[in-house]
């Protein structure tokens, strides 16, 4: 099937890099701990007290980074708000269970459980913009953001909507943190997240969150950042991935060797980077494997952060040295193909190319 | 009474998460909703639970909210009247 090209005009994120701008990307900070917050902005900037009071960290960042996206664009209204989030507003979803639990089922609070639903965060987007197009939250754990881009990518194609803001939001509390970690989602300890996936491969990774939205449209403007030319997600693939990938960069009109950078979702963890390893192996060498889990830390909907990052190289022409699994930067970048997987299940392919 | 009004000031400010407002910001007398501290529907929900919460009030007539509900010093009287914790 001929796919039309949809054209990313703007970006926002908020993240354990610094927020709101693109410094985590040249710069990362480091953390020597596995569990890592975001850096917030003052949020006074953004919201009078009346409205700050009823919405939780998730929302503000959320509606926060969906601002920054759409103004970066231009375009005043998307068509559609789609968002993609593996937890939705956890932290309010834990207040209002354990209040339930403290409290003996009586004295629930309403806006923890009005909060507490994961569909709130696309819609106090929505009523923050006065958007009132269409609206969907995808909640897949780890493809969550994956099946949120999917949704909209299909509009795109029928012409059903000409723009689309679409996000991904997940947060980290110290309690979701702790029961992962007793399935042996994270490190013990870490001494550097920065090198950790070359330095620091052992069970698990380290645990990141935050909120990225990308604003797309069906045209280019003079501030594109990139263009995503093709996308697919796929559930226990029956094919060897080689195989695939090859097929899907084919299907793009490029041969393996037009890819400049394959960005994976690499983070740490021996198992789940094994899997990058044996795919990858005999189409990429290191110095066209790209990582960026090591700057935004792993949760479900990290991926968005990687397709951030993706874009804004594509714009700059150049994927940073410590982006870079070979560590070797990468000039004249035109092309970037984003791999994902979770549990070597849900894999997701997705070409990112100049525009 | 005074020590009372105190208390439901501080209780306010944490159960509707009015950041950046202190008790000696929030007049006893002015109105709660509407104008004032500008609560809605939902906080008075919030206002409802914490009253059977703290104070072991159950309102059964939601109706007699509008007139409870008016003012911090409102509500203060009441609660001292039918409080049962």
């Amino acid at each position: 099937m001929n796919s039309k090209p949809i054209y990313i005009n703007g970006l926002g994120s908020i993240s354990i890099q610094q927020p709101l701008s693109f410094e985590g990307i040249q710069q990362p900070l480091s953390y020597q701990t596995p569990h890592v917050r975001c850096v917030e902005p003052n949020y006074k900037d953004f919201f009078d007290a009346v409205q700050a009071r009823r919405l939780s960290k998730i929302i503000k960042r959320a509606i926060v980074t969906a601002k920054q996206a759409v103004d970066d664009s231009g375009i005043s209204m998307p068509d559609a708000i789609v968002t993609g989030t593996g937890l939705g507003c956890v932290e309010d979803t834990e207040k209002f269970l354990d209040a339930m639990i403290r409290n003996e089922e009586k004295f629930l609070q309403p806006t923890f459980f009005i909060q507490s639903t994961h569909n709130t965060i696309s819609s106090q987007i929505a009523i923050h913009m006065n958007c009132k197009g269409y609206n969907n939250t995808y909640i897949h754990r780890g493809v969550s953001f994956e099946n949120a881009l999917l949704d909209a990518y299909l509009l795109f194609q029928r012409g059903t909507i000409r723009t689309a803001l679409v996000t991904g939001n997940d947060e980290m509390t110290p309690n979701y943190f702790i029961l992962l970690g007793r399935i042996g989602y994270w490190k013990q300890a870490i001494q550097n997240t920065r090198t950790c996936i070359t330095q620091e491969q052992s069970k698990g990774s380290f645990a990141g969150e935050g909120s990225v939205s990308i604003m797309f449209s069906d045209t280019p403007s003079s501030k594109s950042y990139a263009c995503l030319n093709r996308m697919s997600l796929l559930y226990k693939p029956v094919k060897p991935m080689q195989q695939i990938i090859r097929e899907f960069v084919a299907d793009c009109g490029l041969n393996i060797d037009d890819i400049d950078v394959c960005m994976t979702g690499m983070n740490a963890d021996t198992e789940n980077d094994a899997v990058y390893n044996s795919v990858l192996q005999d189409l990429f060498s290191p110095n066209e494997i790209g990582t960026y889990k090591h700057i935004c830390g792993e949760y479900y909907t990290s991926l968005s952060y990687g397709m951030l990052l993706s874009a804004y190289c594509i714009q700059q022409g150049i994927v940073p040295a410590h982006c870079i699994l070979g560590g070797v930067e990468k000039s004249g970048v035109k092309h970037i193909l984003l791999y994902n997987h979770f549990r070597n299940r849900d894999h997701s392919l997705m070409l990112l190319s100049t525009c | 009474m005074d020590q009372l009004i105190e208390q439901l000031k501080k209780e306010i400010i944490e159960v509707l998460n009015l950041e950046d407002i202190t008790p000696a910001d929030i007049d006893s007398n002015a109105a709660l909703f509407g104008d004032g501290l500008g609560l809605d529907s939902i906080d008075a929900l919030e206002l409802i639970v914490l009253m059977e919460k703290n104070y072991g009030i159950k309102l059964q007539d939601a109706n007699q909210g509008r007139d409870i509900f008016k003012s911090i010093q409102t509500m203060a009287e009441y609660i001292s009247k039918h409080r049962t914790i």
